[in-house]
């Protein structure tokens, strides 16, 4: 489910949680981010448009390609 | 959970919604010298429909042809939107306020020129010329951002508007709650600019997923239904807007697709658009998806935009456009195939429907008057959630002298308090769910109100269905009010599906007053499904009576371009 969070790459800056529309990702003080709500997300892709570690790329599940 | 602190914040002018209407809201109240807070339930770089990116503005350019002037444009709008479209308003906000508009891309940093430094113009939806400038919008909303902050706007991200405030019938605040800490926030506004887009997440999904949706899905209706609540009339509430989309992705798109050429066919491989409208593919949205419909009602599906046609080249900024204005669409043809599959068919679908603009010249929501304010004194609105405007160049342009109206009004009257005992009971209102151990989750209580209106009102509406589907939803007032949430988040989706439920109604209540059809497949009566401009050429008003119910009223428009 998208998006999928590299945490070898992921430096926990919080972009993706600040940028994130839907609440979809959150992260905790210090901590890496979760995809805390990935049904709730709309695709826009301006997590990883944002990254500046290039650490999200964008997974669509089988109810959206394969129907 | 800690207990939530109470803020209380002074403003001139508040903003409740920082999609690109509210930003340029916000970016018209400071310029006029007011004091500016934006509040938005997500971050303001990056939120609204347009957040991911965009590729299309619309505009007339004044380089000699005559569709390319201004009377070129309110005639387009009179051809297409009759009934809908109030030419006063579009003259006075959106003519008024292109050539500023155009100038501010420019200004901050999104530049609606090409490589080549020149306008890439395309045509579709009815256009008499090529009104679309393509362009890359990917970075639109983070360079808006930025310069709101540059000129001292304040931002309360993730924060909730669940109620606005007024005194003496007049704006005084608004109220609403963080979703990450749970504070609280009463605001004394002199003037509140509305732009929380149009209501998606209102009908079923065809993928079943009610987040995958065409516009943002986080727009549901909040600024609709505050609006109605302190009495503001709404129009235009009737229309159930639906699109193409590519097949189990409610991806925009479309309009890339239609304006360099491409053709819809049917599953018998024969392009059909022909057969309902002149302009063929090049046709208005609703028509398109109308010629659609039937296609699949008469067993001619599946559906496909057949792309094979076009050169190397048009391919290739087709793909690149597509990725502007959504930015994982190319990525989701990809995992398909189908953009790389030597045939060029793209299989589509017809997207959910939504409480949305009948034309794409015009919108749907608070009825807004020449300087983008509603019938309540310092209450404004702009983009998706006013009557007048709909897309990228209407909320650039409304949005702008939206906020600038806004700051005049709030600079010639005085602060009033808010009523402390009536922020006391927003705030026992707003958060009530986390306090109940049995009740229904909003994820639930929402899959109601979809099937209700999806069942009566998509993609034909009867008196019959219609107050039928005014019935259940009155039904299940009841468990509106005792929704639960186990934490912020989810008393966000909670409060937005209250949203839902008051627009379904208002929507239900404004279908059943056109008696009529227009714009099919947004509003078909099978009971009345001929035009009749002679009785319906106008607006259906809605507003809040004495004891809180929905009645309507009818505003004429009249046409002579």
């Amino acid at each position: 489910m998208p998006p999928v969070i590299d945490y070898k790459k992921c430096k926990a800056c919080g972009t993706c949680d600040r940028h994130c529309p839907g609440d979809v990702i959150l992260q905790e003080k210090k901590k890496k981010p979760i995809v805390l709500y990935p049904w709730e997300c709309w695709h826009c892709g301006s997590c990883r448009q944002d990254c500046p570690k290039g650490a999200i790329r964008i997974v669509f599940p089988p109810r959206m390609i394969n129907i | 959970m800690k207990r939530p602190q109470i803020h209380k914040i002074n403003t001139d002018v508040l903003i409740i919604g920082g999609g690109l209407a509210g930003l340029n809201a916000a970016i018209g109240a400071a310029e006029e010298g007011a004091k500016v807070l934006v509040m938005d339930k997500g971050g303001i770089a990056r939120s609204g429909s347009i957040g991911g990116g965009v590729d299309h503005f619309l505009a007339y350019l004044n380089e000699g042809e005559s569709w390319d002037t201004k009377e070129g444009y309110l005639k387009y709008c009179a051809d297409t939107a009759k009934g809908a479209v109030d030419l006063e308003i579009q003259e006075a906000v959106f003519c008024d306020e292109l050539g500023r508009a155009l100038e501010r891309m420019e200004r901050i940093g999104v530049s609606l020129y090409n490589k080549e430094g020149i306008y890439y113009r395309t045509k579709s939806m009815g256009q008499p010329g090529p009104y679309w400038i393509n362009f890359n919008g990917k970075r639109l909303k983070p360079c808006l951002a930025k310069e709101v902050l540059r000129l001292g706007v304040n931002a309360l991200e993730k924060t909730v508007t669940t109620r606005i405030l007024t005194r003496n019938g007049a704006i005084c605040g608004a109220a609403g709650f963080n979703i990450r800490s749970g504070d609280f926030y009463a605001i004394q506004a002199k003037a509140i600019v509305g732009t929380t887009g149009d209501t998606v997440r209102l009908f079923e999904s065809p993928t079943r997923n009610p987040f995958n949706t065409w516009h943002c899905p986080y727009n549901t209706g909040d600024f609709q239904a505050m609006a109605f609540n302190v009495g503001a009339d709404l129009t235009n509430m009737e229309y159930v807007r639906m699109t193409l989309v590519p097949k189990g992705f409610a991806a925009p798109g479309f309009n890339a697709f239609f304006s360099l050429g491409c053709t819809l066919v049917n599953g018998h491989g024969e392009p059909y658009m022909e057969r309902y409208h002149k302009l063929a593919n090049r046709a208005q949205r609703s028509m398109l998806v109308w010629g659609t419909l039937n296609e699949i009602r008469e067993g001619r599906g599946p559906i496909f935009i057949d792309t094979r046609h076009l050169d190397s080249k048009t391919r290739n900024h087709l793909f690149t456009t597509l990725g502007y204005d959504k930015d994982t669409l190319p990525d989701f043809l990809k995992a398909k195939k189908e953009y790389e599959l030597e045939e060029g068919l793209i299989e589509i679908m017809i997207s959910e429907g939504m409480q949305g603009a009948p034309a794409e010249v015009c919108g749907s929501g608070i009825r807004i008057d020449r300087e983008c304010a509603s019938s309540i004194p310092g209450l404004y609105a702009a983009g998706d959630s006013a009557d007048q405007h709909h897309c990228v160049h209407s909320c650039t342009t409304g949005g702008y002298l939206a906020g600038k109206k806004a700051a005049s009004y709030a600079s010639k009257i005085k602060r009033m308090d808010v009523d402390s005992k009536e922020v006391r009971q927003e705030m026992k209102r707003v958060f009530a769910p986390l306090q109940r151990s049995k009740g229904l989750t909003s994820t639930e209580f929402e899959d109601v109100i979809r099937k209700i209106m999806t069942d009566n009102l998509v993609p034909a509406k009867n008196e019959g269905g219609l107050k039928l589907a005014l019935h259940k939803l009155k039904n299940i007032v009841p468990y509106a009010e005792q929704l639960v949430a186990q934490n912020f988040h989810e008393l966000m989706r909670v409060h937005e599906a209250q949203s839902l439920l008051k627009v379904g109604m208002i929507c239900c209540v404004a279908s059943l007053a056109r008696k009529e059809s227009r714009f099919a497949p947004y509003h078909f009566r099978s009971d009345y499904p001929e035009r009749n401009d002679q009785d319906f050429c106008g607006l259906v008003l809605v507003r809040k009576g004495k004891s809180g119910e929905i009645v309507t009223g009818f505003h004429r428009l009249e046409y002579r371009v």
